[in-house]
């Protein structure tokens, strides 16, 4: 609690500052930062589903998140708690909504920072850049769940996660030790023809980093960490596997086995190419842990299967 | 066909020019392809690789399967743009036409986006036919709002625009409501040439060939199509039958080819031009050069682009750089057209007039305090809908009334910019949006989105202002060449928005997550107004409106013409300058806050005439009001219809725009 309350004292002081600028605006807000509210748990809005997932993994459900509807499709776990509302879509929060929730906190990143000045209207905004054109998500991530775990008073649970997902890696390195001599691509389908290929500044690279794995992609990608690219550009590699995810998006399923490219491609003229499911590329520790697991139990199967 | 004298007319009958264009097209494009090759595959195995590729060589299959077919659609369509532009232009008597500046393109490709995100089921009936429909409603939209102007080059053009602007709208949106496949979209939307297989080149070469067969057996009637009516009807051709089988052809060719590979811009314009000054007078000679140099000019670009992008890239789609090249062309071509000046001759006689125009704007404006009301009070929350009062509303009321301010701001701003518009060129179809402000401005904002890391509010909406005076300043330097004629000035900025469009879709065709930032500002939401940019725009607004009375009486008779002005002593070209400028500060306090794409310029000044107002004060205050009226309406629905979501305020009156401007326009 230590930690909540130093929190509690950081974000006071940061009002007293911004009291001066913003006059009578920051009188509503007051309230929260007295007493009887520390005893209540913090109702958190967060913009970012890596921090959501993050939050979820340590026992805390946020009051709300930005584009619940698709949480199912493309982050699938943790699951989602049936109470916690949608406030919209990610690039346009709902305002009023918002208000109306009335947290004590908003979780954002800095791809929303167009839109920060409006969130502070509603409550004090913590931005945590998971990812950034510095890169390596994974060390973000590690820094984030810590200082999540501290905002929520969950150090323990903190730590315990990172030690989750190191003991997560260290048993998929072990398992893909036999495997891990071919390099592997980890791709999104955008349509038949083109791919979004991960590479560096992306989470799965710093996954295939920890368990031991090999990216076929070595060439340059944006800040999200991946390059578009149309699949003969997955040829350079002879010996690659191909890991792709889903969701697939309509039509890449049919229309792949039929085409003369993709079938003289190397890792499927060789039957390495595996469909995993869905896993947030954009997140955190517990993506992080996810892509591993799925990764190591399909590579496995498809080593038995021969 | 109108035009000058070809400069190579001395060489006799022969297109020489086209011929001699054709062939450095071809050399380069042969150039282009063979350093690809190389960078590919030793030209050992070049032979090998096209009669029978060892599949174990990914080389090898990739030239046979992907470098090869993408070769031969890229001519296919190419040749099958410059066909359908020459019949285009000839039917429509019309050397401005083409697949883009008449709205098929867009048309089709709309229809496709939609029934892939929507209803992918249609698409197994064949996207042909999907793509045609949609060709074929987009150009009846552009036939009915062009029709009582006689289908002149100008209004058709212009048509054209803001139908493929419509179409643009409501793709865009698509992609906003379900932007989990925003990249795929936008991949194949640009015009991505990439093949992985022979199917598509084996879809297109039969159907391409019938409809190119079609064509080359009518070209006799065709040709009499390009007399004036009495001509051609005084020889007992059916024109309305051949002028219909003509179009049908150009259509079903422009839909063949959206389906197969997206949007082509601007290839088929530079094709049958370029045929045309080369020389090529006669239909026949047209229909052989055009398809030549569009296929000689796409295999050329393409190749060029995969210099550029690497084997195969898709990153860069070939079909928006051409649209990036087509713009400039344009600009080129306009004082080298004779269009014909169009009479300006706005119909006043045949519309209604109200007895009492100051009881009619009474209602409007009553109307809108009711809707104000409603706007600021009535909502959907965590219970459901309910009118807020008191300290319920109090906290709300922060977040609604700059919106509704901005929103109201821009509707009536936009409105009485469509009305200075639409006076000044005489043209009921002018409006911001196609004077290129509104083009200018979103350029602004995409180079500080992409050329800025983590550019906040202010620095994008100072960028958008300077975007949309840089481009008002282009428009007038073409402008001023010719008096600021309003024609010069629409198709101006008709070029300066298709070379926007081609810039999106190439930024956003790299899947760059910032180009959802671009696109939910395109299609005007007022989610980011806060305190100050809502009495920015306002203050904007009334200092705007202070000056209009000073403009009321040259509005009343601009419309009468050119020699009318003048007779009555008015400096022309000054008086032009002046209410552009207007136009334009009017048009970029707006844009900002609705974006570029509302349609209220257009719809709010017909309205108000509709209505029965009829000089230029009363309808412009009518104008003011109903736009007022539908951008706040507009950002009412977006705000409630599906909470917590919310639909852009720009898009909501956008949808309702478009209907409405139909019905106002219909054939009278």
């Amino acid at each position: 609690m230590a930690a909540l309350e130093s929190h509690r004292a950081d974000r006071l002081r940061d009002r007293i500052t911004r009291r001066g600028v913003l006059g009578l605006f920051a009188l509503p807000f007051a309230a929260i930062a007295s007493p009887s509210a520390a005893a209540k748990p913090l109702r958190i809005v967060c913009l970012d589903d890596g921090l959501a997932e993050t939050l979820l993994m340590l026992g805390v459900s946020p009051v709300a998140i930005a584009g619940r509807d698709i949480w199912e499709t493309w982050v699938v776990e943790p699951p989602l708690p049936a109470e916690i509302a949608d406030v919209g879509t990610l690039l346009e929060p709902n305002l009023e909504l918002l208000q109306q929730l009335k947290p004590d906190i908003i979780l954002s990143m800095p791809y929303l920072d167009g839109i920060k000045p409006l969130l502070e209207r509603v409550a004090p905004v913590t931005t945590i850049g998971l990812y950034t054109e510095a890169g390596q998500p994974y060390q973000r991530a590690l820094e984030a769940t810590r200082q999540l775990a501290r905002l929520v008073g969950k150090e323990s649970e903190g730590e315990a996660l990172i030690a989750a997902t190191d003991a997560c890696f260290s048993e998929a390195r072990q398992q893909l030790a036999p495997l891990s001599a071919r390099p592997i691509y980890a791709v999104s389908f955008m349509d038949p023809r083109n791919v979004r290929v991960y590479g560096r500044k992306s989470l799965f690279q710093e996954v295939f980093d920890r368990i031991g794995l090999a990216n076929a992609w070595t060439a340059e990608t944006n800040y999200w960490g991946f390059s578009t690219v149309g699949i003969d550009g997955l040829a350079t590699s002879s010996d690659a596997r191909l890991a792709y995810l889903e969701p697939l998006p309509e039509g890449a399923g049919g229309t792949l086995t039929e085409s003369p490219v993709w079938n003289a491609m190397p890792f499927v003229r060789n039957r390495s190419i595996m469909r995993l499911p869905a896993v947030h590329m954009f997140g955190a520790l517990p993506s992080a842990t996810r892509f591993a697991r799925v990764l190591a139990s399909a590579m496995t199967v498809g080593a038995a299967r021969g | 066909m109108a035009g000058r004298a070809s400069p190579w007319s001395f060489l006799g009958n022969q297109p020489v020019g086209a011929i001699l264009l054709c062939a450095m097209l071809l050399a380069a494009a042969i150039a282009a392809t063979v350093s690809n090759l190389t960078v590919q595959l030793p030209s050992a195995l070049w032979l090998q690789s096209l009669a029978a590729p060892d599949i174990a060589d990914m080389r090898q299959v990739l030239v046979h399967y992907a470098f090869l077919p993408r070769l031969a659609v890229s001519l296919l369509c190419g040749a099958a743009l410059g066909l359908a532009g020459t019949v285009l232009q000839q039917v429509l008597r019309n050397p401005l036409a083409s697949p883009e500046t008449v709205g098929v393109s867009a048309g089709a490709y709309l229809a496709l986006a939609l029934a892939t995100l929507l209803s992918p089921s249609l698409l197994a009936f064949g996207r042909e036919w999907v793509a045609l429909a949609g060709a074929f409603m987009a150009l009846a939209a552009v036939f009915a709002l062009s029709w009582h102007k006689g289908l002149s080059p100008l209004s058709v053009v212009l048509a054209g625009l803001v139908v493929s602007l419509y179409a643009g709208a409501i793709g865009a949106a698509l992609i906003v409501l379900r932007h989990e496949w925003l990249a795929s979209l936008f991949i194949w939307g640009a015009g991505s040439l990439g093949q992985q297989d022979w199917s598509t080149t084996l879809w297109l070469l039969p159907r391409i060939g019938t409809a190119a067969l079609a064509i080359f057996l009518m070209v006799r009637p065709l040709t009499l199509l390009g007399l004036d009516d009495e001509g051609a009807r005084s020889l007992g051709v059916p024109l309305g039958a051949y002028r219909f089988a003509g179009l049908a052809a150009a259509v079903t060719l422009i839909a063949f080819v959206v389906a197969a590979v997206g949007v082509i811009g601007f290839v088929g314009l530079a094709a049958a031009t370029l045929a045309r000054i080369g020389g090529a007078r006669r239909l026949g000679q047209q229909l052989v050069m055009a398809p030549l140099i569009g296929g000689a000019l796409l295999w050329a670009a393409d190749q060029a682009v995969q210099i550029a992008t690497g084997p195969q890239g898709d990153l860069l789609p070939t079909g928006a750089i051409t649209a990036l090249l087509g713009a400039p062309l344009l600009l080129w071509l306009l004082p080298r057209l004779a269009l014909g000046l169009e009479s300006p001759a706005l119909t006043a006689e045949r519309l209604p007039r109200a007895s009492r125009p100051g009881l009619l704007m009474a209602a409007i404006g009553l109307a809108l305090l009711l809707l104000l009301g409603l706007a600021l009070l009535y909502g959907p929350g965590p219970h459901g809908w309910t009118f807020a009062f008191g300290d319920e509303l109090r906290p709300l009321l922060a977040w609604r009334w700059p919106r509704v301010l901005a929103a109201l701001s821009a509707g009536a701003m936009l409105a009485l910019a469509g009305l200075m518009m639409q006076r000044l060129t005489g043209n009921p179809m002018a409006s911001p949006e196609v004077l290129g402000i509104s083009a200018g401005a979103a350029l602004g904002m995409m180079v500080a989105l992409f050329s800025i890391s983590d550019a906040g509010r202010p620095l994008q909406t100072a960028a958008a202002t300077i975007g949309a005076f840089a481009a008002l300043l282009v428009t007038l330097a073409i402008g001023r060449r010719a008096a600021y004629a309003p024609e010069r000035l629409l198709l101006a900025g008709v070029a300066l928005t298709a070379l926007f469009d081609a810039l999106i879709l190439v930024l956003t065709a790299t899947g760059d997550p910032r180009a959802m930032l671009l696109l939910n500002w395109l299609t005007g939401s007022t989610y980011g107004v806060d305190v100050g940019a809502a009495l920015l725009t306002g203050g904007i607004a009334v200092c705007l409106f202070a000056l209009a009375p000073l403009f009321m009486r040259w509005l009343d008779i601009l419309p009468l013409g050119p020699a009318a002005v003048q007779g009555l002593g008015i400096n022309l070209k000054m008086t032009r300058l002046l209410v552009l400028l207007v136009v334009a500060a009017l048009t970029a306090a707006s844009t900002l806050i609705v974006g570029p794409l509302t349609f209220i310029g257009l719809m709010a000044p017909h309205l108000a005439r509709r209505l029965g107002l009829s000089r230029a004060l009363p309808q412009a205050i009518g104008a003011v009001l109903a736009g007022a009226l539908i951008m706040v309406a507009a950002d009412w629905i977006g705000r409630t219809a599906i909470f917590p979501r919310q639909i852009p305020a720009g898009l909501v009156a956008t949808l309702i725009g478009g209907p409405v401007l139909m019905w106002l326009l219909r054939r009278r």
